[in-house]
């Protein structure tokens, strides 16, 4: 579905991305793990197109969107949950979500996404007039997850969503990654350093390192390898 | 006695501070929006004061009719300017921004003092006037309070109803927010610059209509310094809090006008101008964040 070659990007003279290639599986969770620092975030914002791609190509549905702006790939069904949440402070949660559902294609859809969102997350309805920048950690990271699925997305990316969470809450942003595969039939580009929970969700895992894929296999594999888990994962 | 006079002069400084608060929210949109501080804000206002001056005394067109114009034109510079030199500041550090803005607005001058000269000029609308008791009024000055109040209205109505205003919104409160949403913010600034500009020059004309005198290239300075102070009181990123703090800047002026006239020996007129800096610095002093922001 998304397929990342020799991606090369970075920010003013520092470059980031030592050419990682990574694919995603339609309807799996493809998981990219690593330690704070790595270039996984600059690896979503770049195949986002936040930050501009210095070489490599990234194809999407067997089209070339490699510079293509971020806007028209929201269109074609990418999206993105950012770290930091980067929710709009001043609207309510319904006004949050509903900018979700603002390029043409998901503003046709709006209500059913709504109702699937607020299935997701019954506590969101319940909010829905409460200013988005007055909610609780938690409940700020099901508005960025439901802002996301209201863009009607294909492929949701994902930047470290179990950060800065009590453990509980991590446990259910995986439960809800899960229904997002098994229920809505996305396709889920997991990025995480909570390696222990990011390995049982994965179907498939890659392992980052200084902006370079230094291993990839199937979470058993990554399991069972110590090499790979002392050297990059530390567990 | 001083009573009917304060209460006269406040009746003017609320129409007049109608005008400055629309003459201030271009400012806003455009800081809010971009984050560009548009030093450059007056030179507009100047562009706005000359289109109503030549559409008046060159066809005999009505300032009425010049705020669309000045609408369009204001919206065409602005474009303009934003694809040929704002477009690459977005991400520069301010002082960048400050630079060119002040670059844009000196070009401006510079090219109507080339073009038409610097002598002042004015012109002369006779629509009429209404006596109230406290003062008299006339309709020009009616008609840039009632212009300004739907300006700002439908400014308002802009922003709150429709698809590109809820996304300058967005991208006001998060730019990345906005773009994860699929927002073409790039499209969005280029928009809000226009608009903001836009807002500006339409300003220029409305001031015209209250002040129909000392027209020329190097008019706009004044209005860059009241706009910065408007803008602070307001909350810098505010268009609506430009608008409150425009009518309250209007009232402190003209308000403070009387009780200056009191003091013998005192020329009120060049107080307002201290006065204008005194308000600034008290206010950055105490609330930095604007008084009328609710954070």
């Amino acid at each position: 579905m998304l397929r990342v070659k020799d991606l090369e990007s970075g920010y003013g003279p520092m470059q980031v991305l030592w050419k990682p290639s990574l694919q995603t599986k339609k309807g799996a969770i493809t998981s990219l793990l690593g330690p704070n620092g790595v270039g996984k975030s600059t690896f979503l914002s770049t195949v986002f197109g936040s930050v501009k791609p210095w070489g490599g190509s990234i194809y999407y549905e067997e089209k070339d969107v490699t510079y293509m702006p971020t806007h028209k790939k929201v269109e074609m069904g990418l999206a993105l949950v950012p770290e930091g949440k980067h929710l709009f402070p001043e609207m309510n949660v319904y006004e949050n979500l509903v900018m979700g559902a603002y390029v043409k294609k998901a503003s046709r859809h709006r209500e059913e996404s709504l109702a699937l969102v607020y299935s997701l997350f019954p506590v969101l309805k319940e909010r829905s007039g409460q200013l988005a920048g007055s909610l609780s950690g938690g409940e700020q990271q099901m508005v960025t997850v439901g802002r996301a699925l209201m863009t009607k997305p294909q492929l949701i990316m994902l930047d470290e969503p179990s950060q800065g969470l009590a453990p509980l809450l991590v446990q259910e942003v995986f439960r809800t990654i899960q229904k997002m595969k098994e229920e809505i039939g996305l396709t889920v580009l997991l990025i995480e350093q909570n390696a222990d929970a990011s390995l049982s969700a994965a179907d498939f895992v890659y392992i980052m390192h200084e902006g370079r894929i230094k291993a990839k296999g199937s979470p058993e594999e990554i399991k069972g390898s110590p090499e790979i888990r002392e050297a990059y994962l530390g567990i | 006695m001083i009573g009917i006079q304060l209460a006269g002069n406040l009746t003017q400084g609320l129409i007049l501070g109608g005008v400055y608060g629309m003459a201030t929210m271009g400012l806003s949109l455009i800081f809010g929006v971009l984050g560009v501080v548009n030093v450059g804000h007056g030179a507009f206002i100047m562009i706005g004061a000359f289109t109503t001056l030549l559409l008046f005394t060159q066809l005999g067109l009505s300032p009425i009719i010049a705020i669309p114009v000045a609408l369009v034109i204001g919206m065409a510079l602005g474009f303009f300017f934003y694809y040929t030199v704002i477009i690459r500041l977005t991400e520069a550090p301010e002082l960048a921004s400050l630079l060119a803005t002040f670059a844009i607005g000196t070009l401006l001058e510079e090219s109507v003092k080339f073009t038409i000269g610097t002598e002042f000029r004015g012109y002369n609308w006779d629509v009429g006037k209404i006596s109230l008791h406290i003062t008299t009024l006339p309709m020009s000055k009616i008609y840039a309070f009632v212009g300004s109040i739907l300006i700002a209205l439908l400014l308002y109505l802009w922003f709150s109803k429709t698809r590109a205003g809820t996304a300058v919104r967005a991208v006001m409160q998060d730019r990345k927010g906005a773009g994860v949403c699929g927002v073409n913010v790039n499209w969005i600034y280029a928009l809000s610059f226009a608009i903001g500009i836009g807002l500006t020059v339409t300003s220029g004309v409305l001031l015209t209509m209250f002040i129909p005198v000392g027209i020329n290239p190097y008019m706009g300075g004044a209005y860059t310094l009241k706009a910065f102070v408007i803008a602070v009181l307001g909350g810098l990123a505010s268009p609506y809090g430009a608008f409150f703090g425009g009518l309250i800047f209007g009232l402190i002026e003209n308000g403070t006008y009387t009780l200056f006239a009191l003091v013998p020996s005192l020329e009120p007129f060049a107080m307002t101008r201290f006065l204008s800096f005194l308000i600034l610095l008290l206010i950055l002093l105490i609330k930095p964040t604007g008084l009328l922001r609710a954070k």
